[in-house]
């Protein structure tokens, strides 16, 4: 997986890299990474809990795909089963570094007196629109 | 905006919301939301922030947009074609005694996850043969041709659509494939291949004439039609290369004896960039000038993504120039005349500029531009029959906040429409064969008009730069 910008784009090819595209063009898909990207690791039924409209077992389907994908780490806890974003999914990786450039930037504002000091940790976060 | 992602950050800052909002764009407020650079402060003027990519070993990146809501000390929303089609929302909210909660949403849509993950090193997918006919068009999204080339794909996009509302090619959909090549000729060369390998049967390139050639060079053995899209200083031939737009000595013939009589002066400083466009373009002014009498007092050449021009503003004032030749691009020229301004060049020359359309102007600004100068084949009022129509149609595809139809991109969209026409004709002719009726001389007697454009030998018009705009001031043998 590509962990750094290469300047001419020649960087590396994985098997799943159309997988991880084609993962990236669906909506609910797109807003789990989204959750899991502001959450961390959730079970099913937490996911389930933070996309409007959608059921339990259709975000099951979702996220079997982006487990397929690359894009999603499943963690089995006895009967549970736990998800969060794959550190080297490529997704992910553009999903964080978005991320932080953008708080970057906002920490990075001018600010003539004195700021209210770092914002908290999950401050800045996802979400799908 | 369904396939949109949104991103979020936000911060508490002490001080007023009106004080926080003033900061935006202007030289106090430096550094302020990465970079942020516009002249004003409302509704349909330009601004562009720079995103730091460089700190993972690229190149920083330009967003290049459109202030689209303003609403003083609350609101400020952005829309954006560079390096993507987005937006950037900003909102101001009081939080407590003089303090101010900033919230920044950026919205990416699929198309900017996919220009990330491509920069990030990821390729592109390459979907199967659908049967439809593929065109590729390569802009610049990104780098130092990111302002010049601002509306290049919403123009290429609106002409394969209108291909596609009239019933395709033959009965197949038209079909585009873009790609962003970084103001980078290495970069061009591998799209490409790409856009070969897809099975495009033309490549439309809105870039560097180093890029042109490196695409010209990429496909060689694959049947595919090249064709430049933007002024350049000509050369490059083959069966298979098309090169459309303005040439430096026709619009320098425009130029240069109406700048000295102006000026009342006849010593020339020449700055450019040092590839093949600006030697060839320089070449053609020391002819140019030396024709009206004139004199060559100094040249300058830098390279693409230029930003400094200190030490070049310098040796002009040095030299005694009376007129500046600028064939410097995008990002580049907009640098340079910002930068000319400051140092009070404005009072002793008078510079005109060959690649100068609305999107540079606009980023220049109303001050550092006012009174440059160009000739150019389009301009958004030019006086063409189905302008007007053209204007409406993409403001209609695209909203009051696109960015400008300019000579650059104008051409793409009258190229791809020829090449659709001749395709039609003979489907299946070769790229040379393509080319060749691409390059047949047009009725001299026919009239300009959107679509039947003479795009070997534009027409041109000399426009001076009025506020944010350019304003037409004579046809080219034509006076107005």
């Amino acid at each position: 997986m590509c962990s750094s910008i290469d300047g001419c784009y020649r960087a590396c090819v994985e098997p799943n890299e159309n997988l991880a595209f084609d993962a990236l063009s669906d909506r609910v898909r797109r807003r789990i990474l989204a959750v899991l990207g502001e959450q961390g690791e959730l079970s099913v039924g937490d996911i389930a809990q933070r996309i409007d409209a959608v059921g339990r077992t259709t975000v099951s389907s979702h996220l079997r795909v982006l487990r397929t994908s690359g894009l999603v780490r499943e963690r089995r806890d006895g009967r549970n089963r736990f998800y969060s974003l794959d550190a080297d999914g490529a997704v992910r990786d553009a999903f964080v570094f978005l991320q932080s450039i953008l708080r970057q930037g906002v920490e990075a504002v001018e600010n003539p007196g004195a700021t209210s000091g770092e914002d908290p940790p999950g401050s800045a976060r996802q979400a799908a629109g | 905006m369904s396939d949109t992602v949104t991103i979020a950050a936000e911060r508490t800052v002490r001080l007023a919301p009106h004080e926080v909002f003033a900061l935006f764009g202007t030289a106090q407020g430096a550094g302020w939301l990465f970079d942020a650079q516009c002249d004003e402060v409302r509704p349909g003027a330009v601004v562009s922030l720079r995103l730091p990519l460089d700190g993972l070993g690229g190149h920083a990146v330009d967003v290049l947009g459109t202030l689209a809501r303003v609403v003083p000390g609350a609101v400020i929303d952005i829309e954006h074609t560079q390096p993507w089609r987005g937006r950037l929302s900003l909102r101001f909210t009081p939080s407590g005694a003089r303090e101010t909660r900033l919230q920044v949403r950026a919205h990416v849509p699929g198309e900017g996850m996919e220009w990330l993950l491509h920069r990030r090193g990821i390729p592109l997918p390459e979907p199967p043969d659908d049967g439809a006919v593929r065109l590729g068009a390569i802009t610049n999204a990104s780098g130092s041709g990111a302002v010049y080339s601002m509306s290049a794909e919403l123009m290429a996009e609106l002409a394969v659509d209108e291909v596609n509302a009239d019933g395709g090619i033959r009965g197949s959909a038209a079909h585009l494939v873009t790609a962003d090549d970084a103001t980078d000729a290495d970069q061009a060369a591998l799209e490409a291949e790409r856009m070969a390998r897809l099975g495009c049967r033309a490549i439309f390139v809105n870039s560097t004439s180093a890029s042109f050639e490196a695409v010209r060079r990429a496909v060689t053995g694959w049947d595919v039609l090249v064709v430049h899209t933007v002024l350049n200083e000509g050369g490059g031939l083959s069966p298979t290369a098309v090169r459309f737009g303005e040439r430096p000595d026709a619009q320098l013939d425009a130029l240069v004896a109406p700048a000295m009589a102006t000026a009342g002066g006849r010593r020339w400083f020449l700055v450019g960039q040092s590839y093949v466009w600006s030697y060839g373009a320089h070449a053609a002014a020391r002819r140019a000038i030396t024709r009206a009498g004139g004199e060559v007092a100094g040249e300058a050449l830098h390279p693409l993504g230029t930003g400094e021009f200190a030490a070049t503003i310098e040796r002009i004032e040095r030299s005694g120039a009376d007129l500046i030749l600028s064939s410097l691009v995008g990002a580049d020229e907009v640098a340079f005349e910002r930068q000319s301004h400051a140092a009070g060049l404005r009072a002793t020359t008078r510079t005109v500029a060959l690649a100068l359309e609305e999107a540079t102007i606009a980023h220049i600004g109303p001050r550092a531009g006012e009174g440059l100068q160009t000739a150019l084949g389009y301009f958004q009022d030019s006086p063409v029959a189905g302008n007007g129509e053209l204007l409406r149609r993409y403001r209609t595809a695209y909203g009051v906040w696109a960015p400008a139809v300019t000579a650059l991109s104008e051409i793409v969209y009258e190229s791809i429409h020829q090449y659709a026409r001749i395709v039609h004709l003979d489907p299946d002719g070769s790229a040379a064969a393509h080319g060749r009726a691409l390059r047949r001389q047009r009725p001299v007697t026919a009239p300009d008009a959107i679509g039947s454009r003479d795009l070997l030998r534009p027409q041109l018009y000399v426009a001076q730069a009025d506020g944010s705009s350019l304003r037409i001031l004579s046809e080219v043998g034509r006076p107005r």
